[in-house]
């Protein structure tokens, strides 16, 4: 455990430099390597991996499994797609707006806090399900099933983003400020309170610690997280509809975050790779791949290997002793 | 005032049948700690069987029993081979339980079509029946009332009044003490999963004659039976009869008054239960 784990954590090592320098430059340089389609493809990759990240603060830092992310997202989504669309909102305005609605939701949905475990799981759950019903249901508003289409790309003035490998750099780069953010705030005190809380909640609470402020902070921030990754995708997608806010979004994210390691910075990314690679390769040649998909879960599950980065970790461990 | 009692009797059915699915929920939580969100899909199962046998024999009985008797299977086999692997770990156990959703819906889907299908119900049960009032009302859904009152009824009376009932709530309060006492908690599991499993199918069957059978009503009765499950307090029978009856009543209420915004409805008792009752009407300290 100590070589990587060092790595991961401790920001001046310079093997965690190297490793930054390589991936930044691979990450910069993709588009001229790779052709619009894959370019395409990864952005896609990096919203989810946002996504992923943010159900991840929850699940990896404070140990709570929420599995209704998929509602900021989609509110957020929402939000800029009927500004853009209907009201013809310019995107610097509709796209903080997105944000600030998905974070709204996100103050009224912490009232999940006050419950634990299964009971968190439960009601996370069916507020997810409350917002996709009247995202469905709603249709005046919404649009119902087919949702808001013909979302405009984004533009600053007369500045318009119209090619893939131009979105993809906005995505990078909104991505590796947030992630940047992300590993400050791990670091923090409130990100040590937040690991000390999933470990053992009524020492920090004798220790003087609040668990409820600090998990309805999370929570929030982990709201806001999922509400910029919304904004990128009814970007990416210029259209949004209710399958944005299902249950299988909330999911899938929370598998990215396993899948790839839960608690890591690079992980959640890893694993949003890995589900969209198998299910856009799967589909292909498979007519069930939902259910392929869920045969994933219950193996990864039933496995469970830590996630890549705790392979890896493990592997590097055993070289190096 | 009368679309009022309309209303009303038709929260009350639904509720019925929330019962059915809830019940089953919360009682295997209770005892096993297992969170089995395979009951959606258990009741899509079910419902598509007991669709199937319909068809074939043209004999409701049948229809029911074996829509019950496929999805007790199907859990009893997730339940020995998948979900035990999970151990007490709920994430885990959520996760497994949601897959293998998907593989029920995924496969149902390809098997039956994507198509609403109606369950075909006996000539008997097709009619209406006018109530005191002019109120005129479809039998079935007033059949339902008392299946579901007939179906509580024989599980409070096995949970309270029986040895093995007694077994079962010991299991909910302590199941270390209940396996001291020479109890084969293990036997006692199968009973209760298989049974949870059963009413899930029978339910779809049930649900299936009047809402259809469809692909996503997994996920929609799931839904509902959960917050069924939140309000009334997980492990608690009586919590389920309480809670299907206020999450019926509130969802006919809001389709009625609110029919675009009728979802947010189910939000309205969650969140008041968060503030005052975290953990429900009925739950306990003991269940997390």
């Amino acid at each position: 455990m100590t070589a990587i784990s060092t790595l991961m954590r401790a920001p001046a090592s310079p093997q965690r430099r190297i490793l930054t320098g390589v991936l930044l430059a691979l990450a910069l340089a993709l588009p001229a390597i790779s052709g619009p389609y894959w370019t395409s493809q990864i952005t896609q990759i990096y919203i989810f991996g946002l996504l992923a990240l943010s159900v991840d603060l929850l699940l990896g830092q404070a140990g709570l499994f929420s599995l209704c992310h998929a509602a900021f997202f989609s509110v957020s989504a929402y939000t800029v797609a009927i500004l853009q669309v209907r009201y013809a909102v310019p995107t610097v305005l509709a796209a903080p707006a997105g944000v600030l609605a998905g974070t709204l939701l996100g103050l009224l949905f912490g009232l999940a806090v006050r419950t634990r475990g299964v009971y968190f799981i439960l009601v996370t759950l069916a507020m997810g399900y409350v917002i996709w019903g009247v995202g469905y249901r709603w249709s005046s508003f919404t649009g119902g099933d087919s949702g808001v289409t013909n979302v405009p790309a984004p533009a600053i003035g007369d500045l318009q983003v119209t090619t893939p490998t131009q979105f993809y750099y906005i995505v990078l780069a909104v991505m590796l400020l947030v992630m940047w953010w992300y590993s400050r705030l791990v670091q923090s005190p409130f990100g040590l309170a937040l690991r000390g809380i999933k470990s053992g909640e009524d020492r920090m609470r004798s220790l003087g610690f609040d668990p409820a402020r600090h998990l309805y902070a999370a929570f929030v921030l982990s709201a806001l997280m999922a509400s910029v990754a919304g904004v990128l995708y009814v970007y990416y997608n210029r259209f949004v509809n209710p399958v944005s806010s299902s249950l299988q979004v909330s999911v899938e994210a929370s598998l990215m975050a396993i899948v790839g390691g839960s608690g890591t910075l690079l992980g959640p990314l890893i694993g949003s790779a890995l589900v969209l690679g198998l299910r856009n390769w799967v589909s292909t040649f498979f007519e069930l791949h939902l259910a392929v998909m869920g045969a994933v879960f219950i193996a990864v599950v039933i496995w469970r290997p830590g996630g890549v980065v705790g392979f890896i970790r493990r592997l590097v461990a055993r070289k190096q002793s | 005032m009368h679309s009022f009692i309309l209303q009303t009797i038709n929260g009350i059915s639904y509720a019925a049948l929330l019962f059915l699915l809830a019940s089953g929920f919360t009682l295997t939580f209770g005892l096993m700690r297992i969170v089995n969100m395979a009951h959606g899909g258990l009741y899509l199962f079910g419902g598509y069987v007991g669709l199937t046998v319909a068809k074939a024999t043209g004999n409701f009985a049948f229809a029911l029993l074996a829509g019950g008797a496929a999805a007790a299977v199907l859990g009893f086999i997730s339940d020995r081979f998948l979900i035990r692997r999970a151990g007490e770990d709920h994430l885990s156990q959520v996760l497994i339980t949601v897959g293998l959703t998907y593989i029920i819906g995924d496969v149902s889907l390809k098997i039956w079509g994507g198509d609403a299908l109606k369950l075909p119900v006996p000539v008997w049960l097709r009619g209406v029946v006018e109530l005191p009032g002019e109120i005129v009302y479809p039998t079935y859904r007033l059949f339902l009332i008392v299946v579901g009152i007939a179906v509580a009824a024989g599980l409070w009376l096995i949970y309270r009044r029986t040895q093995i009932g007694a077994a079962i709530r010991a299991g909910v309060d302590d199941r270390e003490m209940v396996s001291a006492t020479g109890i084969h908690v293990d036997r006692l599991f199968i009973m209760v999963s298989a049974l949870a499993s059963f009413l899930a199918g029978f339910s779809g069957v049930l649900g299936g004659a009047f809402l259809t059978v469809y692909p996503g009503a997994e996920w929609e009765i799931l839904v509902f039976a959960l917050v069924v499950v939140i309000v009334g307090g997980l492990g608690s029978l009586e919590g389920a009869m309480i809670g299907a009856l206020i999450v019926g009543l509130l969802d006919a209420y809001g389709r009625w008054l609110a029919p675009e915004l009728s979802y947010f409805v189910l939000f309205g008792p969650m969140a008041v239960l968060l503030l005052f009752r975290p953990r429900g009407l009925f739950g306990t300290a003991n269940m997390t």
